[in-house]
């Protein structure tokens, strides 16, 4: 492109998104009015989609971890993390615990509930990396990322079997492929009133909750990754496996680990989301996995912060979409803007630079 | 143990199962219909790796391989009526009815198998346009045989053949370029969009369809171009996701514009800064706002194609749309496999393999990676509005993201890059799941309730047990199942690609074979 072009490109660009953006809810002056007639909204939906960008960046850490290690778009992620919540759901209303039992009563079935879904989860995904991909580790790319899709239609199938045992899980409901109610147990006190300041806004305990469990594990993740020996040898086999073996690495095993802690965070993601959304349904993993990898692609797939970034940063836009420009755009707005970042960036905001020279 | 597991079924083939379950779950004529083509197949089988001296000699290989088949057909025949049939609590029939029933397959199976063998005998020069032929003859009678068999498989069939027409066009993008593309069905939502607007009462056009099909086409390959423009520096995995969004984004835009009210924002903003309303210009939707795509509830009804003597073709006789799209899944292959070996193809090849040195070698990247895109997107657009005239009706929710990954597994699970692989991939997946699956669904519905459900005391056991083991629940299960396994037996698919199949298994000694012959 010759030097004088790029900026007649941009002014197009830039008045078809004026012509073209109203139409898809992209109405500068209206929007500009929203946010200044009630600039509380504003805060509003940026501590909603702080919360459940959260979320997404712990289902993202999951995809990010296992590409970082074998460079494999682990399709079947999200739909790990929704049989997360159905095991949550299946531990918890086994203790026959409901809507409006107390948190303190509650809490030794929530315990037991992470620990399950998380071991299960990461069961899952330990079993599915030795017999699905662990085989064509060597083969070209595109094997193992079918290997991965056909698992994921497994677990989605899974999802749904599971939601069809009434005769053993009361909670399960009547019909198979219908949300399931999870019960509603975290507390829902507005702190923004607690701390006596007047506003519409609401962040309640839950909220809080829900973001410190994020933050924790994103804590605890960097810090293992970081600072211990086994986090170290990821690292190393990330970097190059046949280097990191020579260096006595048992690389098997670390790709497994690598497996057991994505798929322990998709368990933890999914009892937190049913905490959270009070609902589940065996398709949400597709949605949810299909957001938290688009977080991880726009961080720079294979970095940790970059996941952790991207993941909030979708959670801010769907929810400023949502108030903002339509709900009913906000997928198709999730995805242009991370068609125009990668355009800018073909790494994603934090990866490294690996572009196609063309 | 894998190695041998594959050298078994290559060696016994899978014709006779597949012979098998058919008669097994059709029962009736079907066996003589399944016969007719297993038979071609199984004759052309029979005949590949050796040296067919003369028609008869063929003739009598392929007639020998028909009648090993035909067995399958007779036992299966038998078992049907004997065993499967009471258990399933069907009406029962005689015995002479399976014993006659397999005979005619049997039959039809050796005579077809001869036939097909014994064109392998005839000199090179003539031996592909009498193969060409035959299979021609075969597609050509087969909605007589199937309404003389009464085996109703003619609307499957325009299904499957529809599907084999994207599985094509995706080939291009994904098997000869190397671009992998997640987002396939929107294309194939562009074209019958195109189509559902330019020939229904939606927006007061009732265009011809022979005018909107190619229109169709080339709008697709317009959004080709358009989904091709950004994604030509991102490497392998970016590129997937970016194809993935459009796909998502494609269902998303014809969901929403349902209101659509375009002004111009020059001429608006000046409005609204000299205080004077009649400034703003409004270009579409200024009365009302526009319905373009009619939300969620989709376009209808869409124009039908009609010829000067068969007049407009009806949703009720199959006929005229088998044939439609017979000719223009033809067309296709013949236009695609010219297309491999053009200059273009070989530049699809070349960028495949390595980008850097095919660069070297002058090929511009930008218009091939470009054209990659819109051919694969061309031919979506055209089984797209064949799709919007068929059905007559289309909804946003039919292009979803699992259409294009089912799409992409036709493709990898036939063989990447080989258009026969493909034509099976896409076949053998959308029979088994529009055609056996439901019937097998039925049947075991059957045995379930004659022969297990009415012994089971518990009633919450026996509800249980009468949902969860229908297969159509277990589609997802079984499809996922197939696609994992077959990645671990034969990652580079039915019918493989020389080429693939060398990069698949770059240590076996048969691949080194393989990339001899490619080589040479």
């Amino acid at each position: 492109m010759k030097q004088w072009q790029q900026p007649i490109l941009y002014l197009v660009a830039i008045y078809l998104v004026l012509l073209l953006g109203p139409i898809a809810g992209l109405d500068l002056p209206r929007i500009a009015g929203d946010i200044a007639s009630n600039p509380q909204v504003l805060i509003q939906q940026i501590l909603v989609g702080l919360v459940n960008g959260g979320i997404i960046a712990i289902i993202a850490l999951g995809y990010t971890l296992v590409y970082g290690i074998i460079e494999l778009i682990n399709f079947a992620h999200g739909d790990l993390y929704m049989l997360g919540g159905f095991a949550a759901l299946t531990v918890i209303s086994s203790f026959g615990i409901q809507d409006g039992s107390s948190l303190v009563a509650a809490l030794p079935a929530i315990l037991l509930a992470l620990v399950i879904s998380c071991g299960l989860c990461a069961g899952l995904n330990m079993l599915t990396e030795r017999f699905a991909y662990r085989p064509l580790r060597n083969a070209p790319r595109l094997a193992p990322l079918i290997s991965a899709i056909g698992v994921s239609f497994i677990f989605q199938n899974l999802g749904l079997f599971w939601g069809g045992l009434k005769a053993f899980i009361p909670a399960m409901g009547a019909n198979s492929a219908a949300p399931k109610s999870f019960p509603d147990l975290l507390p829902r006190i507005n702190i923004i009133k607690a701390l006596g300041i007047d506003s519409n806004i609401s962040f309640t305990t839950k909220d809080l909750i829900v973001l410190i469990f994020a933050v924790a594990l994103m804590v605890s993740l960097h810090l293992f990754v970081t600072y211990t020996r086994l986090g170290k040898a990821m690292r190393a086999t990330a970097q190059n496996r046949d280097a990191a073996r020579m260096m006595g690495i048992d690389v098997d095993w670390i790709i497994a680990l690598t497996f057991l802690l994505g798929g322990s965070l998709a368990g933890a993601a999914g009892l937190m989301v049913g905490l959270y959304n009070n609902t589940i349904v065996f398709t949400m993993g597709f949605t949810a996995g299909l957001q938290a990898f688009t977080a991880a692609v726009l961080g720079g797939i294979g970095n940790i912060f970059g996941a952790m970034m991207g993941g909030v940063l979708i959670g801010l836009l769907s929810a400023l979409s949502d108030q903002y420009l339509s709900s009913r755009w906000t997928n198709a707005w999730v995805f242009a803007v991370l068609v125009i970042i990668l355009i800018f960036r073909p790494g994603g905001l934090l990866g490294e630079n690996v572009q196609e020279k063309v | 143990m894998p190695n041998q597991v594959i050298k078994k079924i290559k060696s016994s083939g899978m014709l006779g199962p597949i012979a098998a379950l058919t008669v097994a779950l059709f029962g009736g004529w079907s066996g003589a219909v399944m016969g007719w083509l297993l038979g071609t197949a199984a004759g052309f089988r029979s005949t590949q790796g050796k040296i067919i001296a003369s028609p008869k000699m063929g003739a009598q290989i392929g007639a020998y391989a028909g009648l090993n088949l035909g067995v399958w057909f007779l036992v299966a025949s038998l078992m049907e009526g004997l065993v499967i049939r009471p258990l399933s609590g069907q009406s029962p029939t005689n015995l002479l009815m399976p014993l006659l029933s397999g005979v005619v397959a049997l039959g039809a199976a050796t005579l077809a198998a001869s036939l097909m063998a014994g064109l392998q005998g005839i000199p090179p020069g003539k031996k592909r346009r009498a193969n060409q032929i035959n299979l021609c003859f075969v597609a050509l009678l087969f909605p007589f045989a199937d309404a003389v068999a009464q085996t109703n498989w003619i609307a499957t069939i325009i299904q499957i053949l529809i599907f084999v027409m994207l599985a094509l066009g995706l080939n291009i993008t994904v098997g000869f370029a190397g671009l992998l593309d997640l987002g396939y069905a929107a294309f194939f939502a562009i074209g019958a969009y195109t189509t559902g607007l330019l020939s229904s009462p939606q927006l007061d056009l009732e265009w011809n369809f022979w005018l909107v099909l190619p229109i169709a086409a080339a709008v697709a390959a317009l959004a080709g171009l358009i989904l091709g423009t950004p994604t030509l520096r991102l490497r392998g995995d970016y590129l997937a996701i970016v194809t993935l969004g459009f796909g998502q984004i494609v269902p998303v835009l014809f969901r929403n514009l349902i209101a659509v009210r375009i002004d111009e924002p020059i001429s608006k903003m000046m409005a609204a800064v000299f205080n004077r309303p009649e400034l703003a210009i409004c270009l579409v939707g200024c009365d009302r706002p526009l319905n373009l795509t009619g939300g969620e509830a989709g376009i209808n009804p869409i124009g039908r194609p009609s010829l000067p003597i068969l007049g407009e073709f009806q949703s009720s006789n199959y006929l005229p749309w088998y044939y439609l799209i017979l000719v223009l899944v033809v067309l296709a292959y013949f236009a695609i496999g010219r297309l491999r070996n053009s200059r273009l193809g070989r530049s699809w090849a070349a960028i495949r393999e390595d980008q850097l040195a095919a660069s070297a070698m002058g090929i511009n990247l930008v218009n091939t990676k470009l054209l990659a895109f819109a051919m694969g997107a061309t031919f979506s657009g055209f089984a797209g509005a064949f799709y919007a005239a068929y059905i007559s009706a289309i909804f946003p929710s039919v292009f979803d993201f699992s259409i294009s990954v089912i799409i992409l597994c036709m493709v990898i699970l036939g063989g990447l890059g080989n258009m026969t692989g493909v034509i099976l991939g896409a076949t053998i997946i959308m029979a088994a799941d529009r055609l056996y699956l439901p019937q097998l669904a039925q049947i075991l519905k059957g045995f379930l309730n004659t022969a297990v459900l009415p012994n089971i005391a518990n009633p919450q056991f026996r509800d249980f047990l009468a949902v969860s083991l229908d297969p159509l629940q277990m589609r997802l299960f079984l499809f996922g199942l197939t696609l994992v396994i077959m990645m671990i037996v034969r990652p580079e698919g039915l019918v493989p690609d020389a080429t693939h199949k060398a990069e698949m298994h770059s240590s076996d000694a048969e691949a080194k074979k393989a990339i001899a012959s490619a080589e040479g």
